[in-house]
C-alpha cells in the first residue's frame, strides 16, 4: 500500500551514553572559565555599573534626571518594566505549558529558559522599585497586613502587579529549583570521588545542601513527578495572568490607545513572542560555546521559530484589530491616537515596531530561513528590538498627545534613562553568566528520559524505525 | 499489518438520518411559526442558529488545522469525525438565506432613520452597509467551503487512493488556514453579533467568539466520538487515554473563554465609558442580570469543576455528559449575546424565550445529525490511510 510512514526525529541527536550526557552538561561548571568568558562577564558588569551609577544619581538628585515631563509622565521606567516581564514569559511557557502539552522538544531548553525567566523577572522588578525615586519606601510595596490602610488603593492595577509578579516569581523559582534538585544530586555524586582541593570541597558542600538529600530513590522520583505536574498546573495560569495584569496597567485607564479590550491576550502573545526570541538568541550562543549542539538541536530551534512566527502574527492581529476598531468606534480621539502613532511625530518608532514584529518574522515561513542559525539570530534580535518599541509606542505616543492640545509635547529620554536601560541588560546577563558556570543549564535527568530507547512504551512493531 | 485490520467499517444507522431529519423539521417548524408571528424575533432566533452552526463547522476546521500544525497523535483517530462535522459550516447557508432576506429586521444600521439619529453609527457606513456586508458574508462562506474541500474532501479521497505527501500538503494548508481563520471568524463575529448593537465596539470580541466556537466544536466532536466509539463504529484499539485529551482541551478552552470574557468585562466596567458600557448595561439590568450571573456558572463554573480532576477527563461516560453540557453552554452564551439586542429593539424590559429562540439549538442539533449521516454515509469513520493512523491508535498518556 502507498501509505507513508512518519518517523519523527529524536529530540536528542545521536544516542549519547548516559555518562556522556552528565559530562557534557556538567563540564561548564567544572572547568576554569576561559578568557572569553571573563571578557564577556566584564562587559556585562560594566553595563551593570553604568546602571548602578545612573540609579545612584537618580536616587541622589531625583527622577527629574529622567526625560519625563508633562504630559509624558511614564517613559523608560514602564517600558523597560514591561519589556523585561515579557522576556520572563518564555521560560514558564516552555517548562509548564509545553510540559502539559507533552512536547518533548522542550526538554533541552526548559531549564535554561526557566533560569532566564527568573533573571528577567528580577530585572523587571527593579523598575517598580526605582520608579518612585524613593527606594527607601519600597518596603511598602510588599504585601503585608493592611489593618492601617497603608495601601490605599486596592483597585489600582499597579498594586495587582505587585501581587502578580511576586506570585509568578515565587512559583517560577520553586518550579526551577524542584527541577534542579536531581541535577544537583548528580553533580554532588560526580564530585564525591575526588573532592580533595578546597574549591572541590566547597562545591561539594554547596551541591550537597542544594540537593536536599536526594538519593534517586523510586519514592523520590514519584514525589518529584507529582510535584512537577502540580507546579506546572499552577504555573500555567500564572503565565497568562502576569502579563494580563501588566496590560491592565494601561487598559483600565481611559487614555485613547491604552484602553482597548484586546490588551490582555495581546500582551500575553507579545510576551511569549519576545521571550522566545530572547531564549532563542541566548541558546544559539550557549549551544555553540558549550558543545551542546546535539542536545539543543536545530529542530528545537526551528520549533521555537515557529512559535515566534505564530505569536508574531497574533501580535499583528491585535495591531490590526486595534486600528480597525479605533476607526469603527467612530470616536475622533480613538482614531486620532492610532493615526498619530502611524503618522505622527513618533511614526519612526511605530514603523520599527511593525516591521520588526510583524513583517520580518514572516520570513520564518521559509523552512530554509528558520533553520539557518545566523538568520534566526538576526530575526530574534529584531523581534526584541520591535517588542521594546511596542511598549515605547504604547506608552509614549498616547501620553504625548494629551487631551489638551496645548500640553502636547515630544518625549526625549535622558542619558540617565539610557544608563538604566543598559544597566538592566547588564544585570540580566551578569546573572545569566553566573548561572551557566554554577548550575546545569540543561536538565540532566529529563534529557536522559528522552534519548532514544529510554521510553518505557517503546514501539515493537514490524515496520521498524 | 495493514491499517484496515485495525478498523472495520460499520455503516451509520439510518435512524441517525431519521432522528436528524425529524429534529430539523421540528426546529424549522418552530422557527416558521415564529416567523409567521414576529419576523423580527424569529430572525434574531436564526442568528443564534447561524452562529451556532458556524461555531461548530468552522471550529472543526480549526481543530483539524491545529492537529496538522502541532503534529498531535492522539486526535488522528477522530479526525475523520471532525472532518465530517466541518460540513456544518457549509450547511449553515440554509439558515443564512432566510436571514439575508430579512436583514433589515435585525440590523438597525440598515435603517436610514436610525443612522441619522446617531452620528457615531453614521460614521460606520463605509463598513456597515448592505453591499459590503453581503460581500463579506459571501467571502466568509467561500473561505469555509475552500478549507472544507482542502481538509475534509481531500482526506475522504485519501481513503480510496492514498496519496504520497498528503500530510505535508495538509500541514502547509493548515499554516495558511490559521491567519485566514483568525480574520474570518473575527469578521463573522463582528458582522453578525457585534453589529447588532452598532454603537458598541470591543477589540476582543472576535477572540471571544473564537473561544466559544472552539469549545462548541470540541464538545460536538467529543460527543459524537464517544457515542460512535461506545457503539463499535470506531477501532477497538481506542482507549480512555484518547478521550482524555478531549477533556483536557475542553478544560483549557473553558478557562480560555472565561479569561477572555472576564478581560472584556473588567476593562469595560473599570473604564466606565458610556459608549462601551452600554452593551453590558443591556445585560445587567432587570432579569438579564440574573441570566448574566448564570452564564458564569453555566459556561465556566460547572465545566471547570467537572473537568478539573483527572478521572473525570479519563471517563468517557462522564466526558460525554460534560460535552453535552458545554454545547448547551455555548447555546446559552449565544443567547446571552443575541437575546438582549432583540429585547432592546422590541422595547422589552427582560429576556424572552419561546419558539423563536428554542428553534436555534434544535435546528443546529438536527442539522449536525443530518449532515453527519449524509456526509459520513459509506465512508470510513477513521482516517485509515493516514500516515500516523497506526501510531496514533497506540497512544497512551
Amino acid at each position: 500500500m502507498g501509505i507513508e510512514i512518519i518517523n519523527e526525529p529524536s529530540v536528542i541527536y545521536g544516542k549519547p551514553s548516559l555518562a556522556s550526557i552528565d559530562d557534557a552538561i556538567i563540564k561548564p561548571t567544572n572547568e576554569v572559565p576561559s578568557k572569553k568568558y571573563f571578557m564577556a562577564l566584564s562587559v556585562t558588569i560594566t553595563m551593570l555599573l553604568i546602571g548602578a551609577v545612573s540609579l545612584g544619581l537618580t536616587f541622589y538628585k531625583g527622577t527629574g534626571l529622567w526625560g519625563l515631563k508633562n504630559p509624558v509622565g511614564w517613559g523608560f521606567d514602564i517600558v523597560n518594566f514591561v519589556f523585561w516581564v515579557g522576556i520572563g514569559h518564555a521560560g514558564t511557557l516552555i517548562s509548564a505549558i509545553l510540559f502539559l502539552f507533552r512536547q518533548k522538544w522542550r526538554t533541552g531548553i526548559a531549564r535554561f529558559a526557566e533560569g532566564m525567566t527568573i533573571f528577567a523577572v528580577m530585572t523587571a522588578a527593579l523598575f517598580p522599585a526605582i520608579h518612585t525615586g524613593r527606594p527607601w519606601l519600597d518596603g511598602y510595596l510588599m504585601p503585608y497586613p493592611n489593618q492601617h490602610w497603608l495601601w490605599p488603593n486596592f483597585t489600582s492595577p499597579l498594586l495587582w502587579d505587585v501581587f502578580a509578579i511576586s506570585t509568578y516569581f515565587t512559583v517560577s523559582f520553586v518550579f526551577w529549583y524542584i527541577g534542579l534538585i536531581p541535577d544537583f544530586a548528580t553533580m554532588r555524586d560526580k564530585l564525591a570521588k575526588n573532592a580533595d582541593s578546597i574549591t572541590q570541597k566547597i562545591k561539594k558542600v554547596a551541591y550537597t545542601v542544594l540537593s536536599l538529600g536526594w538519593r534517586f530513590s523510586n519514592r523520590h522520583w514519584s514525589h518529584y513527578e507529582m510535584m512537577y505536574l502540580v507546579l506546572a498546573g499552577f504555573a500555567t495560569p500564572l503565565v497568562l495572568s502576569v502579563h494580563t495584569i501588566v496590560s491592565f496597567d494601561f487598559a483600565v485607564s481611559i487614555i485613547p490607545g491604552w484602553h482597548t479590550t484586546i490588551f490582555p491576550p495581546y500582551f500575553v502573545a507579545g510576551a511569549i513572542f519576545s521571550g522566545f526570541a530572547m531564549v532563542q538568541n541566548v541558546l544559539i550562543i550557549i549551544r555553540k560555546i558549550f558543545d551542546l549542539e546535539h542536545i539543543i538541536t536545530i529542530d528545537t530551534l526551528e520549533k521555537m521559530n515557529k512559535i515566534i512566527l505564530v505569536t508574531g502574527m497574533m501580535v499583528g492581529y491585535a495591531y490590526g484589530m486595534e486600528f480597525f476598531i479605533a476607526w469603527y468606534s467612530g470616536h475622533e480621539a480613538e482614531s486620532f491616537a492610532f493615526i498619530n502613532r502611524a503618522f505622527g511625530p513618533f511614526a519612526w518608532s511605530y514603523w520599527i515596531m511593525v516591521s520588526c514584529n510583524v513583517i520580518f518574522p514572516q520570513l520564518f515561513w521559509s523552512k530554509k530561513l528558520r533553520t539557518n542559525i545566523y538568520f534566526m539570530f538576526v530575526i530574534g534580535v529584531l523581534v526584541n528590538v520591535g517588542m521594546w518599541f511596542e511598549r515605547f509606542v504604547i506608552t509614549v505616543t498616547s501620553l504625548s498627545r494629551d487631551f489638551l492640545p496645548s500640553s502636547w509635547s515630544y518625549y526625549v529620554p535622558s542619558l540617565i534613562d539610557f544608563g538604566i536601560l543598559i544597566g538592566s541588560f547588564g544585570l540580566f546577563f551578569t546573572l545569566l553568566f553566573i548561572f551557566i558556570r554554577t548550575m546545569p543549564v540543561v536538565s540532566i535527568a529529563e534529557v536522559k528520559a528522552v534519548i532514544e530507547g529510554s521510553q518505557p512504551t517503546h514501539h515493537h512493531d514490524d515496520e521498524g524505525h | 499489518m495493514s491499517n484496515t485490520e485495525l478498523y472495520t467499517k460499520k455503516p451509520l444507522p439510518s435512524k441517525l438520518l431519521i432522528f436528524g431529519a425529524v429534529v430539523t423539521l421540528i426546529g424549522a417548524a418552530m422557527s416558521g411559526i415564529a416567523f409567521a408571528g414576529d419576523v423580527q424575533r424569529a430572525s434574531f432566533g436564526l442568528i443564534m442558529a447561524l452562529m451556532l452552526l458556524i461555531s461548530v463547522g468552522f471550529g472543526s476546521l480549526f481543530l483539524i488545522a491545529l492537529e496538522y500544525l502541532v503534529g498531535a497523535d492522539w486526535s488522528v483517530p477522530f479526525r475523520r469525525i471532525t472532518e465530517i462535522v466541518a460540513a456544518t459550516s457549509i450547511i449553515s447557508i440554509l439558515v443564512a438565506i432566510p436571514l439575508l432576506l430579512n436583514l433589515h429586521e435585525v440590523f438597525t444600521w440598515l435603517r436610514p432613520e436610525l443612522l441619522q439619529a446617531d452620528k457615531y453609527v453614521a460614521k460606520k457606513a463605509p463598513y456597515l452597509n448592505e453591499t459590503f456586508f453581503l460581500v463579506r458574508v459571501i467571502i466568509a462562506f467561500l473561505i469555509m467551503a475552500a478549507f472544507y474541500y482542502i481538509f475534509s474532501i481531500r482526506s475522504f479521497k485519501q481513503d480510496l487512493n492514498p496519496t504520497e505527501g498528503f500530510r505535508k500538503t495538509s500541514a502547509k494548508f493548515a499554516a495558511l488556514f490559521m491567519p485566514v481563520f483568525a480574520i474570518t471568524i473575527s469578521v463573522i463575529a463582528m458582522d453578525w453579533m457585534m453589529s447588532l448593537n452598532p454603537k458598541w465596539f470591543s477589540t476582543i470580541y472576535g477572540v471571544y467568539y473564537f473561544a466559544g466556537s472552539v469549545l462548541a466544536a470540541l464538545a460536538v466532536v467529543t460527543f459524537i466520538a464517544i457515542t460512535l466509539g461506545e457503539n463499535g463504529y470506531l477501532s477497538k484499539k481506542l482507549s480512555n487515554d484518547h478521550y482524555y485529551n478531549f477533556g483536557a482541551l475542553m478544560f483549557a478552552f473553558t478557562n480560555f473563554w472565561a479569561y477572555i470574557a472576564f478581560s472584556q468585562f473588567l476593562l469595560i466596567w473599570y473604564a466606565n465609558i458610556p459608549d462601551e458600557t452600554l452593551w453590558f448595561m443591556d445585560r445587567t439590568q432587570g432579569e438579564w442580570m440574573i441570566l448574566s450571573l448564570i452564564l458564569i456558572f453555566v459556561k465556566f463554573g460547572i465545566p471547570y469543576f467537572a473537568l478539573l480532576t483527572r478521572p473525570s477527563k479519563g471517563n468517557p461516560f462522564r466526558l460525554r455528559i460534560i460535552a453535552a453540557w458545554i454545547f448547551f453552554a455555548h447555546v446559552y452564551d449565544m443567547y446571552w449575546n443575541v437575546g438582549p439586542e432583540y429585547s432592546k429593539l422590541a422595547g422589552l424590559k427582560g429576556p424572552v424565550y419561546g419558539l423563536a429562540e428554542l428553534a436555534a439549538p434544535i435546528i443546529t442539533i438536527g442539522l449536525i445529525a443530518v449532515v453527519f449521516y449524509l456526509v459520513g454515509k459509506g465512508k470510513n469513520l477513521m482516517p485509515v490511510n493516514d500516515a500516523k493512523f497506526k501510531k496514533s491508535l497506540d497512544f497512551h498518556l
